[in-house]
């Protein structure tokens, strides 16, 4: 064998925060492989991988690792420096990576980056693809990061400098869909569901209610009982109430959703001037979500990014990309680092 | 036996330092309540109780949020909503948290019932047709 020339800075991502564990391959910037623990796995290992928690990531952490080796058609020593989430997430799905990046580091004697999740879906969207054209948002931008878990507005400076401006008080919007959609009888996550039957609907058929909260920060939670309560007195009156009007709901509700969203986002780059709005987080894959961004960034002269949808999930792509650029400005991490579970950016 | 009726926010957060000051030894809160009912209110107001400037937000996803009190001791708020089985709770580690000794705060605790300690709190909350609302809580 011919000996490893220096291509660049070749970023390993380690990303085990929820359910999911996953490893990626960056080299400068370029995406060579982002693979997550899930039906792949399962195919190219055999046998079953628990879906949930640490236990779990214990298991999926090589076979992911080796994959994403596999797949970026690397050798492990090639790999210039190992970035792992820190947290926020589950403390002991955290450890998982958080050791493994450690022994990774020590025995090939790389350095190690710490990264926080929630900074890493925002630098998701610098992800660069090979044969796709780049077209990642300008410094300074607002990026509305919706999820499962969270509903922030942060504003970004540059890849290493970032502030939430605004954040859910209660439920995040992802939770919304999820648990207005159980209420319906639709299988759990219900975001999708919703999406694909609001397409069907009217969204001007029922009204729920927005919150009234000061500032930029979102609330969730009393839409939420708005509409259990909406439906529980409408099938008080007819049993059926849900069935014959299910596309309406669903249209109604991720009208609102969406409205919640976009009015504070309005007022937040109406506040700061700033013109450059980029989407981030799970949420952004709700085809409703995109297609009213895509309206108002037309209306107000937005330059507007919507990541692929690959990138908005979790995933380690966006914590080798955050990696990479902690990388080029020198900041490694100590073998003495622990993970943190409190949400913070 | 307590017992306390809310009919707004503010009797919410008098309610929740009731529920402090009547169970001071008590460090493990299971919360019954429809979706809805208003649990997650509940906690935030309890967490202020403990002098929590944190922004509590519901765990569904994340499933464990932890919030530091005002004497920096740690306050865990659960939510096993998601979660399908009980081994999801065992592979969470539970048994960490629950023997902390510090604050665990648990919604939908249905889901896992039998991995409660012994001593707990159990917490009622009932949502009545005006919207006020029935907080009962005993220990189990």
């Amino acid at each position: 064998m011919t000996e490893i020339k220096k291509r660049g800075i070749t970023i390993l991502g380690i990303e085990s925060s929820c359910d999911d564990t996953s490893a990626a391959i960056i080299r400068d910037g370029v995406i060579l492989s982002n693979v997550v623990a899930g039906q792949k796995v399962h195919e190219e290992y055999g046998g079953v991988v628990p879906e949930l928690a640490s236990r779990a990531h214990q298991q999926n952490i090589i076979p992911v690792v080796d994959l994403a080796l596999k797949r970026a058609g690397i050798s492990k020593e090639e790999v210039s420096a190992v970035a792992f989430t820190r947290g926020p997430g589950l403390l002991g799905s955290l450890l998982v990576g958080t050791s493994f990046a450690k022994g990774f580091s020590l025995a090939a004697g790389i350095p190690l980056i710490e990264v926080n999740h929630l900074r890493g879906h925002v630098l998701a969207l610098f992800i660069k693809e090979k044969d796709t054209k780049f077209n990642p948002p300008r410094f300074p931008f607002l990026c509305l990061l919706v999820s499962g878990g969270n509903s922030q507005i942060i504003k970004v400076h540059d890849y290493l400098h970032m502030e939430v401006i605004g954040q859910t008080i209660d439920d995040a919007a992802g939770e919304a869909f999820d648990k207005c959609a159980k209420v319906m009888g639709l299988p759990y996550p219900g975001g999708p569901h919703v999406d694909r039957l609001a397409k069907e609907g009217n969204p001007h058929r029922f009204e729920f209610s927005k919150p009234r909260i000061s500032g930029l920060d979102y609330s969730f939670s009393g839409l939420k009982t708005n509409f259990l309560y909406f439906l529980r007195d409408n099938i008080k009156e007819n049993n059926n109430f849900i069935e014959e009007n299910k596309n309406d709901l669903c249209a109604s509700l991720q009208h609102t959703i969406i409205e919640i969203l976009l009015n504070k986002l309005k007022r937040a780059a109406k506040e700061t001037g700033i013109k450059e709005i980029a989407l981030a987080g799970g949420v952004s894959a709700n085809s409703g979500l995109r297609s009213a961004l895509k309206n108002e960034a037309e209306k107000r002269g937005w330059h507007l990014v919507i990541p692929k949808f690959e990138y908005t999930m979790d995933n380690a792509a966006m914590i080798a990309i955050t990696g990479y650029y902690k990388y080029l400005n020198n900041e490694f991490a100590a073998q003495n680092i622990v993970p943190f579970a409190r949400t913070q950016l | 036996m307590y017992s306390e009726k809310a009919t707004s926010i503010k009797a919410l957060e008098k309610a929740a330092k009731k529920l402090v000051e009547q169970f001071p030894g008590q460090r493990i809160f299971a919360f019954y309540g429809k979706m809805g009912a208003g649990k997650t209110t509940f906690i935030q107001a309890i967490c202020k109780v403990l002098g929590s400037t944190d922004n509590v937000i519901s765990p569904t996803f994340a499933l464990i949020n932890e919030y530091k009190s005002a004497e920096q001791h740690s306050i865990f708020h659960f939510d096993f909503y998601r979660i399908e089985s009980m081994e999801e709770a065992f592979d969470l580690g539970y048994e960490d948290y629950f023997f902390s000794g510090e604050y665990c705060l648990i919604e939908w605790p249905e889901k896992i019932e039998p991995l409660l300690p012994e001593n707990y709190v159990e917490v009622k909350i009932e949502a009545q047709e005006n919207e006020n609302r029935i907080i009962t809580a005993r220990t189990v």
